[in-house]
């Protein structure tokens, strides 16, 4: 019997997925009200800023950028002197995208979007989809959203911002249907990008284990939930032992990863977080321990790692790996041992601040490190375009072995 | 001064820049963008940035309204941010300041503009014998970030050192360089003759980067060099930068070889970083009879011309010019009108592509900006900025020749001259189709 949900390419998921997960970041939203701080802070001193500017725009021979732009300059600037590669600047159109996806979900019209070689915009309306129902076809060349041209491209993010917003809203789209120009005025609909898919996978051969095969890609809001309706589905129709894919997940929400962790442990901590007092400087310690009620809390299990293995991703496997739990199976993970808060800016843009460091349940630190796996497994090259997975293989072979040995 | 009013303010504010200009393109142009030299000759040194009137803040542009400040609010709320969950420790003002005015001048997207932070600037001013003393290399800054080595000169302490062009620095005595600029790097790497400076380098086919220790020494480079070639029927001078003493000693040289009656003449300008615009001018009036020589224009559409003389003692003999990806600058201003005015034949390879000017300026805070104020034009008008020259005939040279000791592009030239025959076009590049 088979159980798969696909995934849809929402949006050219994928490529963003590459530009911002890839980058493996994980995070908590979390807003600090901006009410009045006493506290003295540091701040740069803003006449010289202002002077230095004075000068470029007096003499500089190129186009002198907005101020807007000057703005995120000195932004970026600032951040760049705490020598933190996560510690970033994102601008307003970036973040919304960034937003949605954390989120799981946003309000759009369920087109996929692919800009050919002559950089014009493909779209490719998902089935049963706003885009679709409004009759937007596979092929059709997207000219205008909202009045704006976008007939010689533009950046997926561009696109996105004017496509996407409230559900219920209304977004005019103007397509190029072989010469012929069509509008289309679209009610915006929930969008769910699926951060999981499942399936199982069961040998012909009599007696042997039923596996239920869960695939993360990212660790969004929805994820905990996608999960649990994974092992609920998995396990009735008959999965005895659960293999966990964490391949290529950059990471994402903090919170999730604690959830899914928690649907395969019963006690304990899923890790331990050290963040800093700014005011005397000492390090706090605060652990985060398994959310009661896990789904499948003994039925054996397996974790699929690799290289691109990262952050979110790296404390579930740590957590799983440091009580025995699941048996990494793959390469070394990427190492990220930190944990962003992302804030946002007055004008929509935001900053993704490193606020803590993070040790799996044994105080392990894996920055820059990486978990090793229990058992080495890598793909040859071209595996993927001969549509076989030797890394899954070793896997579930390594799990049937250790299920029928639990028997 | 500096008080602006419509119309007769602006003419006060043009006069004060161009007596900065005049002051600049007398004496302290230099070549930033490819070779901050590392101790080479003076051109390369920094210009001493108090040769320089700082202009004072300036106000609102009278046409376009008075720029905003920087948004405090908005740098607060990211600072505030900063204080109450940032895992590391909190930069002093100073140091975020320097970040901010960084950041801001590299929104400009222009790898020549620069801020040089209060620290280094103060090295580089107070530096008077570093312009001679290092360890002989340039260096280049890395679009997307980074400082290289560009080029190491011969028998000079980072050549017998082992360090290689194309090395990336990633610390200075241990000091990170992680964001700096080129001249803030090289006003670490200079120093005094004995003394030691050790180079942390990352290297392509090296999987770690590795530290090198280096003695710093007196560089001494020769600025010309000349010999009869192609069976002592060609007259053949290098030129290695275009350094104060360029055109008398070229003039000197080239007496010298003239005498032997040759049938043509090779200048080389290859790998030469270029200097001082006054020379480049002066170098092209051994050359070129009368005309413009360079246009060199500023953000506010001003225009000044530079020109040559006929009083040159080489303005007719047949003639090539060499260049190649380092003949930047100056270099690259006289290969432009020696091409436009067809006084000679260019061979060699495409040209860096840096026809602009950075003035130094000094801020309240003792840091410098370098600012690019002026681009440049050959005679017929053509950008050098981001162009560079192509040459007449491309003959390529590759780091095989170079270790085997060959130069086609030397061989090429002497040949054109001796037979007019023309270099074979270079073949088209193999290159697969895109999937």
């Amino acid at each position: 019997m088979l159980n798969f949900r696909r995934f849809a390419l929402i949006m050219m998921l994928l490529a963003w997925s590459s530009v911002v997960f890839g980058a493996g970041w994980l995070a908590r939203s979390r807003l600090v009200p901006g009410a009045a701080n006493r506290v003295t802070i540091h701040a740069p001193e803003y006449r010289l800023l202002d002077e230095a500017w004075g000068r470029v725009r007096e003499s500089f021979i190129g186009e002198v950028p907005s101020d807007t732009i000057r703005n995120y300059g000195a932004i970026r600037g600032m951040l760049a002197t705490l020598n933190d590669r996560w510690t970033v600047f994102v601008e307003p159109q970036p973040r919304a995208i960034e937003r949605d996806h954390l989120r799981g979900q946003f309000g759009g019209i369920g087109v996929d979007i692919r800009i050919d070689e002559a950089g014009r915009v493909i779209l490719t309306p998902r089935r049963n989809s706003p885009a679709e129902k409004a009759g937007v076809q596979a092929g059709d060349i997207l000219v205008a959203v909202d009045g704006i041209n976008f007939s010689n491209g533009a950046p997926f993010e561009d696109i996105a911002a004017r496509v996407r917003g409230e559900v219920g809203t209304v977004v005019r789209i103007t397509v190029n249907r072989a010469g012929r120009l069509i509008d289309f005025a679209i009610t915006r609909a929930l969008i769910e990008i699926p951060s999981v898919d499942w399936r199982v996978i069961s040998d012909t051969a009599p007696n042997q284990t039923v596996i239920g095969y869960i695939s993360i890609r990212q660790f969004t809001e929805r994820t905990g939930s996608e999960v649990k309706q994974a092992i609920t589905e998995l396990q009735s129709a008959g999965s005895q032992a659960y293999l966990i894919d964490l391949r290529d997940n950059g990471g994402g929400l903090l919170a999730s990863a604690i959830e899914v962790a928690s649907q395969f442990l019963s006690s304990g901590n899923v890790l331990i977080e050290q963040k800093r007092n700014q005011t005397d400087g000492s390090i706090i310690t605060v652990t985060h321990p398994v959310i009661g009620g896990g789904l499948a809390q003994r039925a054996s299990l397996s974790v699929l790692v690799n290289r691109n293995t990262a952050s979110a991703s790296e404390i579930v496997a740590g957590a799983l790996q440091d009580h025995g739990r699941a048996r990494l199976i793959g390469e070394k993970t990427y190492g990220k041992g930190s944990v962003q808060l992302l804030f946002d800016l007055s004008d929509g843009s935001s900053i993704h601040v490193t606020s803590a460091r993070w040790l799996t349940p044994n105080a392990r630190a894996i920055d820059g490190v990486g978990l090793q796996p229990d058992i080495e497994a890598y793909r040859a090259e071209g595996e993927a375009e001969r549509g076989i997975d030797s890394q899954l293989e070793r896997a579930l072979a390594d799990l049937r072995a250790k299920s029928a040995a639990s028997k | 001064m500096q008080t602006q009013q419509q119309g007769s303010g602006s003419g006060i504010l043009k006069m004060v820049l161009l007596g900065l200009l005049g002051v600049f393109t007398g004496g302290l142009i230099f070549v930033a963008g490819l070779g901050v030299g590392v101790a080479t000759s003076g051109e390369f040194a920094l210009t001493a940035p108090s040769a320089v009137e700082p202009l004072s803040a300036p106000n609102a542009d009278a046409e376009q309204g008075r720029p905003s400040g920087v948004d405090t609010a908005l740098m607060n709320d990211v600072l505030r941010r900063l204080r109450s969950q940032w895992y590391g420790e909190m930069p002093n003002s100073d140091k975020l300041t320097d970040g901010a005015i960084r950041g801001m001048v590299a929104a400009l997207g222009d790898p020549f503009t620069a801020y040089v932070e209060p620290r280094y600037a103060k090295i580089l001013e107070d530096d008077a014998s570093g312009t001679f003393e290092g360890i002989g290399a340039t260096l280049r800054q890395v679009t997307g970030g980074g400082v290289q080595i560009v080029r190491t000169f011969d028998g000079a302490p980072a050549q017998k050192g082992g360090v290689l062009p194309g090395d990336l620095i990633e610390a200075v005595d241990g000091t990170p360089v992680s964001g700096l600029s080129t001249y803030e790097v090289a006003a670490l790497v200079r120093g005094p003759k004995g003394t030691t400076v050790t180079l942390t380098l990352r290297r392509a086919d090296v999987p770690k980067p590795f530290d090198l220790s280096l003695v710093r020494d007196r560089i001494n480079i020769p600025l010309v060099t000349s010999k009869m070639v192609g069976d002592g029927k060609i007259a053949y001078v290098s030129l290695f930068d275009f350094s104060a003493q360029a055109s008398a000693q070229l003039t000197t040289q080239l007496r010298e070889l003239l005498r032997n009656n040759p049938s043509g003449l090779i200048l080389d300008l290859r790998d030469n970083p270029g200097g001082l615009l006054s020379q480049a001018v002066e170098v092209g009036d051994i050359f070129l009879k009368d005309g413009v020589f360079i246009i060199q224009r500023d953000n506010k559409g001003n225009e000044e011309r530079k020109s040559t003389t006929n009083r040159g003692i080489a303005q007719d003999i047949p003639m090539v010019v060499l260049v190649n990806a380092a003949s930047a600058s100056a270099a690259e201003v006289l290969a432009g009108a020696i091409q436009d005015y067809n006084r000679a034949t260019i061979i060699g390879e495409q040209t860096f592509g840096k026809g602009s000017v950075q003035l130094p300026q000094s801020l309240p805070n003792g840091g410098q900006l370098r600012i690019t104020i002026q681009r440049w034009y050959t005679p017929k008008n053509r950008a050098i900025h981001q162009m560079g020259i192509k040459p007449d005939y491309i003959v390529p040279m590759s780091n095989e020749d170079a270790l085997q000791g060959r130069d086609p592009q030397l061989d090429a030239a002497v040949e054109y001259l001796l037979s007019g025959k023309e270099p074979a076009p270079t073949p088209f590049p193999t290159v697969s189709p895109r999937r």
